[in-house]
């Protein structure tokens, strides 16, 4: 299979090839990764493909690049919805 | 030798304008940065450039014209930042928040921007989906949004076509001055970098800088808390925003919403807007919280129950996670752009708080200007830091 077709990120599809380019055009830390590509930003929050992520940058970058947050979980834990975290009832909604 | 015309201290998108703006000009530029580009807050928020949500005056003059200049770059760099001019609708819950939204209205449009009153109906037609009992709103074509970071890497990007050299990872320490009390070095936890001028770009951390050279910036971090969307079709076209959210924003502004104690309590007010992934951005929320950017439930409940208020259909849609961030809050709402009077080769350009985004390009501009000696596009003595002190000698 080749890089092009391997994907990492099933969320947001994003390629091994893609994150590999990024990581050597810019030399830049998971974090910076994920804002250029997106990897790591879909529904499932990075749960998947996180760990592959990191791995992926550390193995190109010989020296690992410091950077404290790395790729974080952000809360909730598992996507709910808007009706659900607001509180289905509202006394002014709409009709 | 590390030698450098100009340091700028900060890649948040401030940073990473000044440096972009200088380096064209023809500066030798280092930007330095403690962690990597919009390690900050400027990756931590939405991602509007508006003049709707500016006082009459300074503010929206140099909010409009840093819109112009957005659509600029947008044409000239080969880097991509999503920009797009989709518009922006205020919406109002009361007969009272229409009146008021009136008045405003009325006062930009006679300084020529172009922004209109429309009914509930013509609300409903603009945008499907929103409540069906809202009064009516205020409608802005040219607002415009962007993709924050993806700005921040887009002026590094061409600014290192101007030679600019950029040190992420390095973390500012120390700033010294000379025997004549000039900026002399910037000293980070890895090198010292030489230079008569330094821009503090340091976005709610400028204050820590300013303390390297013996001034007090009045700059406060101003927490936010922002929900993301799953990808869904287009709920809102474009970035809508309560009337209360300007009430929020502005203490001065003497109005009470009838809301639940929880959105009361953490001062939050309904925001959406789209993104170019097709994932909708729901805020918003201001706090005094430190520098803490943990997400808070009540926070994250507040939200939801003001969003589904204004857009009822967003209650089947999930939300993907939670983020924070901390706006540069300054007392009187106006930004510092300005050299440092009591330490020659300090320059200020922060406390932008909500509109860091929007102001970018012009406070690049404008720094860009000030250290060149010309005249700046507008007459910025409001944006002096100097204002801070004379506040100072009238309370004392
Ligand atoms: C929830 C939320 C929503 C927002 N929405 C909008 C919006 O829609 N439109 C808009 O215009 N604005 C918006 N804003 C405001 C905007 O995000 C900020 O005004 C802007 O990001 C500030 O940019 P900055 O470059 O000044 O600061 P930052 O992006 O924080 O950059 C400062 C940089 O300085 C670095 N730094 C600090 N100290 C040092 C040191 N000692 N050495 C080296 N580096 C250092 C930091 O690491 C950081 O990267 C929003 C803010 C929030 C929180
Ligand atoms: S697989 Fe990457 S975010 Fe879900």
């Amino acid at each position: 299979m080749s890089d092009e077709k391997t994907i990492v990120c099933r969320c947001e599809e994003i390629s091994f090839q893609t994150i590999s380019d990024t990581v050597r055009e810019y030399s830049c830390s998971s974090r910076e990764v994920k804002l250029r590509t997106r990897a790591g930003m879909g529904y499932c929050g990075g749960r998947t493909c996180r760990h592959m992520i990191d791995t992926i940058v550390a193995g190109i970058n010989q020296e690992p690049i410091a950077d404290e947050i790395q790729l974080s979980y952000r809360p909730p834990a598992r996507p709910l919805t808007f009706g659900v975290l607001g509180g289905m009832q509202h006394d002014n909604e709409s009709r | 030798m590390n030698s450098f015309d100009v340091v700028v201290v900060g890649a948040g998108i401030i940073g990473c304008s000044v440096s972009y703006h200088l380096s064209k000009a023809g500066y030798s530029v280092a930007l330095v940065e403690k962690g990597d580009i919009a390690h900050g807050t400027s990756s931590r928020c939405d991602a509007v450039a508006l003049i709707c949500d500016k006082k009459p005056g300074i503010d929206t003059e140099i909010g409009f014209k840093s819109i112009q200049l957005y659509k600029e770059l947008a044409k000239e760099f080969s880097f991509d930042f999503e920009f797009s001019t989709r518009g922006s609708l205020y919406v109002c819950e009361t007969e009272q928040e229409l009146e008021i939204a009136s008045g405003y209205v009325a006062e930009q449009r006679a300084d020529g921007y172009d922004m209109k009153m429309v009914d509930q109906k013509e609300l409903l037609e603009i945008e499907p989906y929103l409540a069906k009992d809202l009064k009516g709103g205020i409608w802005t074509e040219v607002d415009s949004t962007m993709n924050p970071y993806l700005v921040c890497f887009a002026f590094v990007e061409e600014a290192k076509k101007y030679g600019l050299k950029l040190f992420t990872h390095h973390e500012v320490k120390g700033v010294t001055k000379g025997p004549d009390g000039r900026v002399q070095s910037v000293i980070t936890d890895r090198t010292t970098l030489h230079t008569n001028r330094v821009v503090n770009c340091a976005g709610v951390w400028a204050a820590k800088l300013g303390q390297m050279v013996g001034i007090d910036i009045p700059i406060q971090p101003r927490k936010g808390m922002v929900l993301i969307s799953e990808k869904t079709k287009p709920v809102v076209s474009q970035k809508v925003h309560e009337f209360g959210y300007m009430l929020s924003k502005f203490e001065d502004i003497k109005y009470k919403r009838n809301v639940s104690k929880l959105v009361e309590e953490n001062n939050i007010a309904f925001t959406i807007e789209p993104t170019e992934a097709d994932n909708f951005l729901l805020g918003g929320h201001r706090a005094f919280k430190g520098y803490d950017i943990s997400s808070e439930n009540d926070v994250i409940r507040g939200i939801a129950e003001r969003a589904i208020r204004f857009l009822p259909i967003l209650k089947d849609i999930s939300c993907i996670r939670a983020y924070a961030g901390i706006r540069p809050w300054v007392p009187d709402h106006l930004p510092i752009v300005s050299e440092v009077e009591e330490v020659p080769g300090f320059y200020i350009a922060g406390g932008h708080e909500g509109d860091g985004i929007s102001m970018a390009p012009i406070t690049g501009r404008m720094i860009t200007q000030l250290i060149s000696g010309e005249e700046t596009d507008f007459n910025i003595d409001r944006l002096n830091f100097s204002r801070y002190k004379q506040l100072e000698r009238v309370s004392s």
